[in-house]
C-alpha cells in the first residue's frame, strides 16, 4: 500500500519546565498523507519520532476544543485544518497569550474561572416546583441565543484577543458570550445580576472591538457580537440603576 | 481597569460610542468643506465670511451641530487612545493615562459649552 | 519573534504544580494581518482627539470676532492643515465603514417587544445618514443653502 511520500517541516515550540530555561523551537521533518490534517502529523511525530512531544487533543471533529494551538501564528483547530492549506514549513506553538504548562499545552485553569464568574446557568428568581412542570421555550426564543451557546471552549479567541494579552481581568470573549447567552435565554432572570457582573472588575467595556475573537471562532459563535451586545445591556442596566430607587426590579 | 472610573464606563462607552456614530458623520462634511474645499478654493470664501458663519453659529442648530463636533470626537479620541496605549503595554500605567485623557475629554467639552455659548 | 503579553495573561488565581512559561503576544500583534486595521483604528483617536480640539479653537475664535476667525480661516490654507485634513477625512472614512460594519451585530436581538431591523437595513439607514448629513452640513458650509 503506498503512502504519499510528500515531506513537510513542522517547527514546534517545545518547553519542558524540567530543562528548559524558556521555550525553544524544534524541528521535524516527516512524511505526510494528503488528506492530513495538522494533528494528524502532530500525532505522527508523537507516535514515530519523538514521544516527549506534548499537545492536547481529543474528539478530532471540532468539537470538544482540546486542540487549539498557533498555527503559522493562527489560532487554530488542529483537528480541523487540512495540513493541504499550508505550505512546506508548518510552525506549530502553544496558545498565544497563555501560560505554558508543556511544550503545546497550556494552562487553562484561568480560562475555567473567568467561565465560572458569569454565573453560566440558568437563574431564577424563585425556585420552580416539580409538579409545575418544565420550563417551555419556542424555537424562536431558541434562537435568539443558540448561537452563542455554540462554543466549544477551544479558547482560539482568548489567543486572539488582544485585550486579553494586556488586561489579565477581562472576562474575555467566551466567558462574556456565555454569560451573555443565559441572560437571553427567556427561561433566564439573571440578567440583572449578569449585568453587574459584566460592569465590574474585567467589565465588558474593556473589549476593544478588535473582532479578532470572532474571526478565529471556529464554530461561528460570533463572541465580539455577544460582548458588545452585552455592553449596551450594561449600559441600559446602569442607567436604569441611576434612575430607579434602589432594590426595584428590572 | 480601575475602580475609580469603573463606575463611570458605561457612561464613556456611550460618548465614545456617539463620538464615532454622530462625530464622524459629522466630521466629513466638516473635513471635507473648512479642511479642504475652503482652503483649497474650490468653494467662494464669502461662504463662510465672518457674519454668515456667525449667523449660522449662533442659532440654536448650529450650536448644537458645534458642540457636538467638538464634544464627540474627544470622547472617542480620548477612549481610543487609552486603548493604544493598553494595547502597547500601558496597562500598568492605566490609572494615570485613562484619567489624563479622559480629562482633555471633559475639559474639552466644557470648554466647547463655554466657546457655544460665547459665540 | 513574539513579545510577552502581560505576565498574568489568563493566569489562574492559584499557580499550578509546574513552573509554566510566560504567555507570549500572538505573532502578528500589532501590526501584521488583520491586527494592522484595529491598530490603525485605535490610532484614529489621535486624530479625532486633535479635531476636537481644532474645532474648539474655530469655534472660540467665531465668539472673539471677525480677526480671529479670519485667522484660522487663514490658517487652514497652509500646507500642513490641508494635508492633516485630508489624512483625517481618510481617517474619519476608514473608522465609518469598520464601525457600521460592526454596527448591525452589535444590536440586542430584542428591545422590549421590539426586534431590530435585518442587517441590510441597518446598513443602508447608517450610510443614508452618513451621506444625508454629510451632503446637508457641506451645503450649509459651502453656502448651497441658508445663504
Amino acid at each position: 500500500m503506498s503512502v504519499a511520500q510528500r515531506k513537510k517541516r513542522f517547527v514546534i515550540t517545545r518547553f519542558d519546565p524540567d530543562r528548559d530555561e524558556a521555550p525553544r523551537k524544534q524541528s521535524y521533518e516527516i512524511p505526510v498523507r494528503d488528506d492530513w490534517k495538522v494533528l494528524d502529523a502532530l500525532n505522527f511525530i508523537k507516535d514515530e519520532v519523538d514521544a516527549t512531544l506534548s499537545h492536547r487533543w481529543s474528539c478530532r471533529m471540532a468539537v470538544c476544543g482540546s486542540c487549539g494551538m498557533m498555527v503559522n501564528g493562527e489560532p487554530r483547530l488542529t483537528c480541523k485544518d487540512a495540513l493541504s492549506e499550508y505550505g512546506e514549513t508548518v510552525e506549530v506553538a502553544p496558545l498565544a497569550n497563555f501560560p505554558v504548562v508543556r511544550d503545546l499545552v497550556v494552562e487553562a485553569e484561568g480560562f475555567m474561572e473567568k467561565l465560572k464568574r458569569v454565573k453560566p446557568w440558568i437563574i431564577r428568581a424563585k425556585q420552580r416546583a416539580v409538579e409545575a412542570g418544565p420550563l417551555r421555550q419556542s424555537p424562536a426564543e431558541l434562537e435568539e441565543f443558540k448561537q452563542f451557546s455554540m462554543c466549544i471552549n477551544c479558547m482560539l479567541c482568548y489567543a486572539a484577543c488582544p485585550v486579553i494579552a494586556n488586561e489579565p481581568d477581562f472576562l474575555g470573549p467566551a466567558a462574556i458570550a456565555l454569560g451573555h447567552r443565559y441572560s437571553l435565554d427567556s427561561r433566564d432572570e439573571g440578567a440583572a445580576e449578569r449585568n453587574e457582573i459584566f460592569r465590574g472588575e474585567g467589565t465588558v467595556f474593556e473589549c476593544s472591538f478588535a473582532n479578532e475573537c470572532s474571526e478565529v471562532c471556529p464554530k461561528h459563535v460570533d463572541p465580539a457580537a455577544a460582548v458588545n451586545q452585552a455592553k449596551f445591556n450594561a449600559v441600559i442596566d446602569w442607567a436604569k440603576r441611576l434612575v430607579l430607587p434602589r432594590g426595584a426590579s428590572d | 481597569m480601575k475602580h475609580p472610573l469603573l463606575k463611570l464606563e458605561p457612561l464613556i462607552w456611550l460618548l465614545f460610542g456617539q463620538g464615532i456614530l454622530l462625530g464622524t458623520v459629522l466630521l466629513t462634511g466638516w473635513l471635507l468643506v473648512m479642511g479642504l474645499a475652503l482652503p483649497l478654493g474650490f468653494v467662494s470664501p464669502d461662504a463662510l465670511a465672518y457674519n454668515r458663519a456667525h449667523r449660522l453659529a449662533s442659532h440654536l442648530v448650529g450650536r448644537l451641530v458645534l458642540l457636538a463636533l467638538i464634544a464627540l470626537p474627544l470622547w472617542k479620541g480620548a477612549h481610543h487612545l487609552r486603548h493604544f496605549f493598553i494595547d502597547f503595554g500601558g496597562a500598568r500605567r492605566d490609572a494615570l493615562v485613562a484619567p489624563l485623557l479622559y480629562l482633555i475629554a471633559a475639559l474639552g467639552s466644557a470648554l466647547a459649552v463655554i466657546a457655544v455659548a460665547r459665540i | 519573534m513574539s513579545r510577552d503579553a502581560h505576565p498574568q495573561a489568563m493566569a489562574p488565581s492559584r499557580p499550578g504544580r509546574t513552573r509554566t512559561a510566560p504567555p507570549q503576544l500572538p505573532d502578528r500583534f500589532p501590526f501584521g494581518g488583520r491586527y494592522l486595521r484595529y491598530t490603525l483604528f485605535d490610532l484614529t483617536g489621535i486624530v479625532y482627539l486633535l479635531l476636537g480640539l481644532l474645532v474648539l479653537c474655530a469655534a472660540w475664535s467665531l465668539g472673539s470676532g471677525e480677526a480671529d476667525w479670519n485667522r484660522v480661516l487663514a490658517s487652514y490654507r497652509s500646507a500642513p492643515y490641508v494635508a492633516f485634513h485630508a489624512i483625517s477625512l481618510v481617517a474619519v472614512i476608514f473608522v465609518g465603514v469598520r464601525f457600521f460594519a460592526f454596527f448591525p451585530k452589535a444590536q440586542p436581538p430584542r428591545i422590549g417587544p421590539a426586534k431590530p431591523p435585518p442587517k441590510p437595513v441597518i446598513l443602508a439607514l447608517l450610510y443614508a445618514l452618513w451621506i444625508g448629513v454629510t451632503c446637508a452640513l457641506a451645503a450649509v458650509l459651502a453656502g448651497g443653502v441658508l445663504r
